[in-house]
């Protein structure tokens, strides 16, 4: 249920989610992050297409939070108005770089 | 109550002795295999009364004399197998050696009738036989069918359908024919019955019996595999029963971890709080927690831990114990908030955090300090009021980040105040078509019931989310606490 587009051009990269990120689907978004993070300065997380976002999907993004932190940066970018409450609610607001 | 519970657990550690020992295993598929054995020998019965009438309306070129006996005791072998298969229900140790020896018989009888028309016949016992997953069953159908089918090939030879390909004769014989079967005229044409045995056996029987090794041991590799996929199986079998029961206990530990005793606090006027707790799968990452810090103050706590099942339900474990613990020794709820974040964090490594809402309530102000760590926000309902979500404010999950401080803030319940905490379980519990149940339906739910105890309350937001999932499978836990305050004891 969940597509992940990924785009990286030198040391940035791109990963756009489009579906439900639950307990079933956050490890596909695990995967890829982990893939990516450590090969980037920059990691953009396009939440345009995301419909929403579980715990668990929120654990993903605290890990590439945690991750890019240490070695550069993390964006996230056009989350919609259920995933936006969410973050708002559960205090990530306050932790992540939303654009 | 106490005796139920015991009884219950009894009977998952009975459920997990009486589970069948591979011994009873294959007992039960021995049984299958007599099963289709016994059907086998039943087709077998009907295709020789279908020789026998064939025969005797022509339309079988066999003669009725040479036919007839050895197919009809055949037919009485069959029925009598049958009935003794019926009357042991299919189990008894020796019925695979019977059913074996019954089938090798009626197809030899066959073979001395029909004689090398038949060369499968001799294949099908030891093809059977591989299904009762027993080595020695299958070695035992072999050997029997050896001699049963020299023995028929002999007596086919001389008595039953004759193979005119292996008759020799003498170069410069010239046979004059009479009518009838090409047969009967080299059968009266004195050939001996010497040189018919020994043609039969070496250009019928012996071919035969090659290719019936080639079977043969075919089928003792598919009785052991079969044998070997029988006891994986078992062990697999046991493996799950055994996770099975100490999920259960599991389930049971954890049900037992927070407070479930109803009502929770029956010698206290002041107020009463009900809750339940419903984890998706045996055991959830959902808590909820009530308890008096001291005479005066009841802590109220509603948790919920990123993720589900057993890695959440061990998370809950901890955090719910490090909450109370902190709470306990009179610390403010935000304070409460900060220390369980930094033991936390001091622990975890896999970015599993906890929301969580915890809140103290002075029972004989009605003066409520909160504070809330990425949890869903708080229903509340003022006095005669409506239900409505408080936008409190939020600080960050618990366990998410070392170092983290966070706010607390204040109200004050009148009495006939109720207060409803609830996790993401509930406004995010999804019918068939993906919608979810949301924060409005909720509300509706709670405010249809706004005036009714705190049981009613929660059974009632509980059947309206039962009612609109409408048996779609729940997939997160369910929890849900209700508070109400009725004022202080007056004095």
């Amino acid at each position: 249920m969940l597509q992940i587009k990924k785009t990286v051009t030198d040391g940035k990269a791109i990963l756009a989610p489009a579906g439900r990120l639950d307990t079933l689907t956050s490890p596909e978004l695990d995967a890829a992050v982990k893939e990516t993070a450590p090969k980037v300065d920059e990691l953009i997380l396009d939440l345009a297409e995301l419909e929403y976002i579980s715990s668990a999907g929120l654990r993903v993004l605290l890990a590439a939070q945690k991750t890019m932190a240490v070695r550069g940066k993390m964006t996230v970018k056009n989350p919609n108005e259920t995933v936006s409450e969410i973050f708002e609610v559960t205090g990530f607001s306050d932790i992540l770089n939303i654009e | 109550m106490k005796n139920e519970k015991t009884e219950k657990k009894l009977s998952i550690w009975g459920r997990l002795r009486e589970r069948l020992t591979p011994d009873e295993m294959f007992v039960e598929t021995e049984a299958q295999a007599n099963k289709l054995a016994a059907l086998i020998l039943f087709c077998s019965g009907l295709i020789i009364a279908l020789i026998l009438v064939l025969t005797a309306f022509g339309l079988f070129l066999l003669p009725m004399e040479s036919v007839f006996s050895p197919l009809i005791q055949a037919f009485a072998e069959v029925v009598i197998l049958i009935i003794i298969c019926r009357v042991v229900k299919y189990r008894a140790w020796w019925l695979k050696h019977l059913l074996m020896l019954a089938i090798i018989f009626v197809y030899a009888r066959l073979d001395c009738v029909v004689t090398h028309k038949a060369a499968i016949l001799m294949v099908l016992p030891v093809i059977l036989s591989s299904r009762y997953f027993s080595r020695r069953v299958t070695i035992f159908t072999s050997l029997v069918s050896t001699v049963a089918f020299a023995v028929s090939a002999v007596y086919g030879a001389t008595h039953g359908m004759i193979n005119i390909n292996i008759v020799t004769m003498d170069p410069g014989i010239t046979m004059i024919t009479t009518g009838g079967f090409l047969g009967d005229t080299v059968k009266n044409a004195g050939v001996s019955d010497a040189m018919l045995i020994k043609n039969t056996m070496l250009f019928d029987y012996l071919p035969k019996w090659l290719m019936f090794s080639i079977a043969t041991i075919v089928s003792c590799n598919i009785a052991r595999r079969g044998r070997e996929m029988v006891m994986t199986q078992h062990e697999k079998d046991v493996e799950t029963a055994r996770i099975s029961t100490e999920l259960n206990l599991a389930t049971r530990i954890q049900a037992d971890m927070v407070p479930n005793i109803y009502p929770a606090f029956p010698d206290r006027r002041e107020f009463d709080v009900y809750a339940t707790m419903d984890p998706a799968k045996e055991v959830g990452g959902d808590f909820y927690d009530f308890f008096l810090v001291d005479d005066d103050h009841l802590c109220l706590v509603m948790a919920d831990v990123s993720g589900k099942g057993v890695p959440a339900a061990l998370f809950m474990m901890a955090s719910k114990i490090i909450l109370a613990n902190n709470a306990m020794i009179g610390k403010s709820p935000a304070q409460i908030l900060t220390d369980t974040n930094a033991a936390i964090c001091s622990h975890t490594r896999e970015e599993m955090f906890v929301t969580v809402w915890l809140g103290i309530l002075e029972i004989s102000t009605g003066k409520r300090v909160a504070a809330n760590a990425g949890h869903e926000y708080p229903v509340i309902k003022h006095g005669d009021g409506s239900f409505e979500l408080l936008r409190d404010k939020h600080g960050f999950v618990i366990g998410g980040m070392a170092g983290m401080k966070y706010k607390e803030y204040e109200l004050t319940l009148e009495p006939g105040s109720k207060l409803f905490l609830y996790t993401d379980g509930v406004p995010e519990a999804t019918d068939a078509e993906n919608n979810m149940f949301g924060a409005d339906r909720m509300l509706e739910a709670l405010n249809e019931e706004k005036e009714g105890t705190t049981v009613d309350i929660l059974k009632h937001v509980r059947a309206s989310v039962d009612g609109f999932v409408n048996g779609a499978e729940q997939f997160d836990d369910l929890t849900m606490l209700c508070m109400e305050y009725r004022g202080p004891e007056k004095a």
